[in-house]
Formats: C-alpha cells, structure tokens, sequence
C-alpha cells in the first residue's frame, strides 16, 4: 500500500474505473454518493460493470457485541492509491483500512477491509455488507427495477434482471445471508430486492489483522460464467486488480505528449488533469466495444456524439489504436436500414451503445462528426489507406445528410426525431412513455429546428471532409458533387444567419427566417472556418458580452433573452463546452489574449472542482448544477484548442508534414511540447517568440511549415524554424 | 435484439406497478415504481383521464405510506416534486367519472425546470374495482 492518508474528506466524488468497470464513491469508505440530478438529490454510488449499473449504494456496517456503526462514520483518513481509493477506520481500538478498487480482469468493483486491534484483547469483529441490485443499462436514466432472480452458488450470489446480471463473491464465507429485511437460507429465489446482504464473521487478534475481501462484478448473464477464473483470481490477489489499472494509467500516459506553459501553469496543470480525467472515461466493455463513456456519474455508456468530441483529442493524444477501434464501433452501428423502434435511419451514427447489445438512434449531429474524424485518424496516423469498411461507412453519411438537406439551399433540416420513436410505439400499448423533446441538437432539450447554425457548420465540415477522402457524388441522377454541395451549404450559412441587430448569427433559420436568441452555438461556424477576418472577430467580440459570458464559462443562452432561465439544462445555464467554443473560436480568429484567458479559465475549472471542469453550471452563479463531475465534453475541446489553437498545430502525416502557427498570447516567453505523435514518429517543440525548435524522430523525413518557408528534417534531426508573422488583431 | 427486448421490457414493467390502476370513492389511484424516463425535481404534474385534464386540486401524489401528499396545485418550479429511481409514488385523482369495467386511458405529465420537454407516461387498462372498505 503506498499513499499517506490525509483527513477524512468531505463528502466529494471519487470515480475508479477499469476498461469495463467503474466503482462511484463519496471518498469516505461505502460506495455511497448522493448528488443534485436534475434539481433532486440522487443516490448515485455504487459498481458499474459494462456500461450496467449493477448496484446502488453498497454500504458496510461494524459490529461488535451489541455496539454497531457504519463504515463512514468511522472514516479517519482517506487518499487515492494507485489505482484505487484507500480509507482508514478507526472505532474504539479496532482499526480498518479499505481499499477499493474498480478491475480490469472482469467487469465490477473490489473491496479490500483489512482490520486489526490496537487493544490488548480479541475483538471479535462482524462486517455485514449490503445493497440494492440496479441491473440497468445506463441507457434508462433513473429506472430501477424491482424484481429479480437470485441464486446462491458455493462460492457466490447470483443476481439476474433479464440479460442482465451480477455475481456477488467473497474471500471470506458469510456466517449469515439476508434478503430484504429478513435471513435468506440461500436456494434459488426470485421476486423485489430492495437489500441484499451478507454478515461475515472477522475475528481480531493483538499483532493477527485479518482480511475480507468483497467482489461484485457483472452486466450481461451470458458473460457470467466465462469471468468465474478471472473473478477468482481478483479475489486471490484484490491488490492485482488496482495495480493493473496503475500501471495501464502510467503506460498510457507515457505514450501522450507533455505541454508546459512556464508562462501559465495554471494551463500545464489543467492539461494534466484534463488528460487524466480522459484517460478515466476509456470504455472497452465487451461485445467488441472500444470508446470513450460520456461521464460520471449518470452517462457511463458509449454516446456517438460525446464519442466524436473525444475522439478528436484522442487523436492529438496520440493513441490512434484506440481512435480507429473507437471509429470502428460506430461504424459497425451505423445504421443500415429504417429502424423506427429505435430512432435509425440509414446512414446515421448511433446516439448511445453499450453492450448486449443495446443501441439508439435519434439524433441530428452525431453522424456528421465522423467524416472528420475518420480524416482526422488518417491525418495523424499517416495511414494512406481508408480502413475497411470505412468508405462505405463516409458514403452512408454523406447520403444521409443528403436526404435531410434542402433542395435548395442545402441547409440540413433536424427536428422531430424523439417524436419518430414515441411514434413509433404502438398508440394502443398497455403503457406508453415519450418525452415531449422535438429536436436533438447538442442542445437537445432546446427547440432549435429547422436549420440551427451549429448543425449547419457541422454538415459544411462532414461535406468538406468527404469530398476530401473522395466520398462519391450524389448517386440519384442529380449529378450534383459533395464540392457543390458544400459550398451552397457555405453560401447560405454566409447570406442567412447573419444577424445585424446583434453584430452576431443567428441561432436558427425556420421558415426561411433567421431566428434567436443569442447562443454560444454560432461560434461553431467561426471554428469551421465559415466566416473570417474582421466578421470573425466581430462575432467573437459579441460572444464575449456578458450576456453570454460569465466568469466562469459560457451561458447556453444569452441572459438578456426573455426565454433564459439559469437553470435550465440547454436555456441559461453554463456549459465547460461552450466555455471551450469560445477560446476555439477567439484563437481561430486572431484573439490571443482572449483566446488564452478563456483557456485558463477552464483550467482554473480543472483545478477547483472535484474531477474536472463540471459539465454545466447556473447561468446565475459558479455552482455546479444537474451537472456530471466528469464529462467528456468538458476535458476533450480544452485539450483539443490547446494542441490545434494554441499551438496552431496541423499535422499531415500521410504527407509527412507539421504545421505549427502558435498564436500563444503576447509576453509569454516559452512555450514546450514533447512527444507529439506524428505517424510513426514523435515531435518534440520548444517556442520563444523568436525561435522554434523542433525535434523529429520519426522514420523518414519531416516537412515543418512554421507559416514561411518550410523545413525538412531528416529522421533524427532537430533544427529551428522559421516562424511567420503572427496574426494581430484589427 | 435481446438486450433491447429487455431493455423495452424494463421501461415497460419498471415504471407502472401492474394491476395498480384502481378505483377508489370519487376517482381512480394507481403508483409508479419508479419516474418515467427522466429523475429529478418536477415544477408541474398533470393527470388526463380520457384525454380530460384533471383539476390540479383533485390530484395528490406521495412518495409512499408515511409521506405526506400533495396536490397538484402545490407542485411548483419554487416548490417541486422530487422523485429519484427507484422510489415508488402514489395518484390518486378524484371528481372522475369512468363507466365501470371500461378500458381507460390514464396519462401523467411531469415538466422538470432542469430539462424542460415535457416527460409523459400513458397506462391503458381496466381499473381494478373499489377496494371494500376494512
């Protein structure tokens, strides 16, 4: 055990996360945590195995004699190990430490209790361990079901609600079994579980600590019996289970570039802690499922949209294994047929997967990421070739924006696809559920039909990269190339949206009229590339207002429109994404000084909430609310701006080339980047405002642009390059 | 499709406590196991009978025995309904006028502040008749 416990902690998320697995703890010892969700408290602790939740809080009591207590309220000392949570107990003269950690071998969550007395005489300790079964995809918020199947095994408890399924074991026998409020004598059982437990007896000598150790894994029955070994192994060596994670952290974070900003450490460490917080949210959950879960505590599962934003970082991290495994579960959902039930129309990019499998469709962004990405991994990679399945895939994308767009302007129309599905359900079904949702942009409770801004820009860059990778043109007859396409898409973005009243663009266009309010949304089409100059700069200037921005981040809606409201998920509050947008959008238009601060005020995010930047945000005060602790979102555009923005990276590795056009803010001094990962090679870079200094270790020569004349450098080399003029504001 | 079977079978059978729809003097009671398809607080419920409103203080609802109801007119944004997973809840409407032995349709709107699109669940069944008073 390595790691010096510090006070006990108040009560804040701690997240533990294997590839398959996750434990959600409060950091006081049980898996317990409640949190604001949507305006209420919720219990939101407990294991989570393939993207299933499998228990709620799991809580463990003490016993001795007549005196009984719960473990947090015992909790002297707490600190993260490596790959694992440890907490220190002390009651009288016994004392306890915990570990708990989440495996990497089988999909659940390991509780280690070490217990020993500073008494002179034996304790005769007894631990009583208990929660209540979940077996829910994360896919239905918030239902638990209340019935379940139960077996008792030799050397386990088996838990099944349909497909899904947990297994409860421990390295100690229990003396005692309950079920709900009564003893269970074990057997087969089946009915509502509100508790299941179990009583071990623990008994303590002076100078002898004994040891429980307590596993529950699971998520689909079928996988049950093929994790038995491995479920075995976990219990035979608990303290495997957090080191393997360890050390799978330590390799992966060896293999990402390091940036220091000497000029602004608040920006080194929130990259750090960015990059950590990406590393928790890696999800292989089985079913030959790679990618990135959306976040913690309530969307653990694969989204296609939040997967896209990911995987952008992903790629300036370097792990292009990951990234086209990651592409490749998307593209295996992509939907190839109408699939009414679950919202799919063919071509479209799932909105949610986990493993079962089960998947969803319904959204009017997700599928237009992926041309980008896809370009994205051949950029960084270097491979030259598309791999399988992939050109069919662009095709299949690219045909489903067709059959959405406009005839005329080539505008994408987005809208009713939560009605689709609630439609879709038979009107006479016994019962019947649907939220009242009519558009699923990335602000999905927000109606935002029929052309929002955002959607726009995204439709313009997956026909810009698919005419890239060579996508075929419209095969209906009508002759017109993804080229032309585009560029009416640009015309029209250029012509339409354009709101003179506000110096800004508007949100939407409905009914062939541009429409409001104020949303961060329009600096997407800044980011794209759609508007330039002094337009660009004007429309960034305008997003700054305080109307829109606040100190900590950018509103979702402006607060000087009659429909804000702070509290609202996607109308007034404050989202880490749209803070990201902002300095993207600033840098790209020339702002460096906004651009920069805008980073470090989410990296001041970083460094003040519990495990990154909060998803969201009041509109009216800096506190966190119906908020994830851990998002996607909110770590991946900030590490993405810095690598693409603040650096001014572009790397071509197909073409062996770099481009590297900083726009760091004026009086920084340095600026140091290792390990970039550039095809087979790495980068190093080392900027002062005169001089570039760049180290190749690639295979084979290096062209790096810095803005002037391109260099090259052979494999091996380092040399200085020469730096173009920086862009000024006007 | 047979973890998406389960999965539509766990919002099926998740949410309404079968058999739960019954009469009671003057209306109808039914519990929900669990809040349909989204948790949180709610600013506002409503109850349609056969497609007619329910006044708002002819609604109550409850976590469970014990807890205190409250009508329809005291779910409020400022004062909302909280509802976790998990926690069952109890309507009762009254001033109802369903036909004996008919199928009704019984449908229940919440709206969040948090996520504002309405959230409904609809239950089409034959009430059970009047539980005989003990």
């Amino acid at each position: 055990m390595s790691g010096s416990p510090g006070a006990p902690r108040p009560r804040t998320p701690v997240v533990l996360t294997g590839l398959a697995s996750a434990a959600v703890l409060d950091g006081r010892g049980d898996l317990e945590l409640m949190r604001e969700m949507r305006g209420a408290e919720v219990e939101c602790g407990g294991v989570l195995g393939q993207c299933v939740r499998l228990t709620g809080a799991w809580r463990v009591r003490l016993r001795l004699g007549e005196t009984e207590t719960g473990l947090p309220e015992t909790c002297v000392g707490s600190a993260a190990v490596p790959g694992g949570w440890r907490t220190d107990h002390a009651w009288g003269d016994l004392r306890v430490v915990e570990t708990v950690a989440a495996v990497s071998g089988v999909p659940g969550a390991v509780r280690t209790f070490e217990a020993s007395t500073v008494g002179p005489t034996p304790l005769d300790l007894r631990v009583t361990s208990s929660f209540r079964p979940v077996l829910a995809p994360v896919l239905v918020e918030g239902i638990e079901p209340h019935r379940f199947q139960l077996e008792g095994h030799a050397d386990q408890l088996r838990i099944r609600q349909r497909v899904f399924g947990l297994s409860i074991r421990s390295s100690v026998a229990p003396s005692y079994l309950f079920l709900n409020r009564g003893s269970w004598l074990g057997g087969r059982w089946s009915g509502r579980i509100d508790a299941i437990g179990a009583e071990f007896s623990l008994p303590v000598a002076p100078g002898a600590p004994t040891t429980l150790s307590l596993l529950v894994h699971g998520g689909l029955v079928r996988d049950l019996d093929a994790a038995e070994a491995a479920a075995g192994a976990v219990l035979a060596d608990p303290g495997a289970a957090a080191r393997a994670v360890d050390a799978d952290d330590r390799a992966w974070t060896a293999s990402t570039p390091s940036l220091t900003f000497p000029d602004a450490p608040t920006l080194t460490q929130g990259y750090e802690r960015a990059r950590a917080g990406l590393r928790r949210l890696y999800c292989a959950p089985g079913d030959e499922l790679t990618g990135l879960v959306a976040g913690y505590p309530w969307y653990a599962a694969l989204w296609g949209r939040d997967l896209a934003w990911m995987l952008e970082a992903v790629a300036w991290l370097g792990d292009f294994d990951w990234m086209r495994r990651s592409i490749d579960t998307a593209v295996r959902y992509q939907c190839r047929a109408d699939l009414a039930l679950v919202g799919g129309e063919p071509g479209e990019f799932p909105m949610q997967i986990s493993p079962g499998p089960v998947f969803f469709y319904g959204t009017s962004d997700t599928t237009l990421y992926f041309p980008s990405r896809m370009e994205e991994w051949l950029d960084h990679s270097g491979t030259t070739e598309m791999p399988d399945g992939w050109a069919e895939a662009l095709d299949r994308s690219v045909e489903w924006g067709r059959a959405r767009a406009d005839p005329e302007t080539g505008l994408l129309r987005h809208g009713g696809e939560a009605e689709e599905i609630a439609a879709a359900i038979p009107e006479l079904a016994r019962v019947r559920y649907g939220i009242d949702a009519p558009d699923t942009t990335i602000w999905d409770s927000a109606d935002r039909r029929d052309h929002a801004i955002d959607i726009q820009a995204l439709w313009w860059q997956a026909l810009d990269a698919a005419e890239r990778l060579g996508a075929p043109s419209a095969g209906d007859g009508s002759g017109g190339s993804i080229a032309s396409l585009r560029d009416r898409v640009a015309a029209c973005v250029r012509r339409a949206y354009p709101w003179p009243a506000e110096e800004y663009l508007f949100d939407t266009v409905r009914d062939g009229r541009g429409e409001g309010p104020v949303r961060p949304n329009a600096l997407r089409a800044v980011s794209a590339g759609l508007f330039e100059g002094d337009v660009a700069r004007r429309l960034v200037a305008r997003a700054a207002q305080p109307d829109l921005s606040t100190a900590w981040g950018v509103r979702t809606r402006s607060s000087a429109d009659a429909g804000y409201d702070p509290t609202a998920y996607h109308e007034g509050q404050v989202w880490t994404i749209a803070t990201a947008w902002l300095a993207d959008a600033a840098l790209a238009a020339g702002d460096r000084e906004l651009g920069a601060a805008t980073l470090v005020r989410i990296a001041e995010l970083l460094a003040r909430d519990e495990l990154g930047p909060n998803e969201c945000f009041r509109g009216d005060r800096p506190e966190p609310f119906d908020s994830c602790f851990l998002l996607g979102f909110s770590v991946a555009p900030f590490l993405t701006v810095l690598f693409r923005r603040l650096w001014g990276l572009r790397v071509d590795a197909r073409r062996a080339r770099l481009e590297v056009r900083p726009a760091f803010p004026s009086g920084w001094t340095n600026a140091r980047m290792e390990r970039l990962r550039v095809g087979n090679g790495t980068v190093d870079l080392n900027w002062t405002p005169t001089r570039l200094e760049v180290r190749w270790t690639g295979p084979g020569p290096l062209t790096v642009d810095g803005g002037t004349a391109p260099v090259v450098l052979t494999a091996g080399a380092a040399g200085a390059i020469p730096l173009g003029p920086v862009r000024e504001l006007s | 499709m047979g973890a998406l079977l389960a999965v539509a079978e766990t919002v099926e059978e998740g949410v309404y406590e079968p058999g739960s729809l019954r009469r009671i003097p003057g209306g109808l009671a039914l519990a929900l196991d669990n809040p349909p398809l989204r948790v949180g607080a709610f600013g506002g419920v409503r109850v349609l009978v056969e497609g007619v409103p329910v006044t708002p203080d002819r609604l109550r609802l409850r976590h469970g025995e014990g807890t205190p109801w409250r009508t329809g007119v005291e779910v409020t944004p400022e004062s909302p309904f909280p509802w976790g997973p998990g926690e069952r809840t109890e309507f009762e409407v009254t001033a109802v006028d369903v036909p004996a032995g008919t199928r009704i349709c019984v449908r229940i709107e919440l709206r969040s502040r948090a996520i504002p699109p309405l959230v409904w669940c609809e239950i089409r069944e034959v009430p059970a008749p009047e539980e005989p008073a003990r």
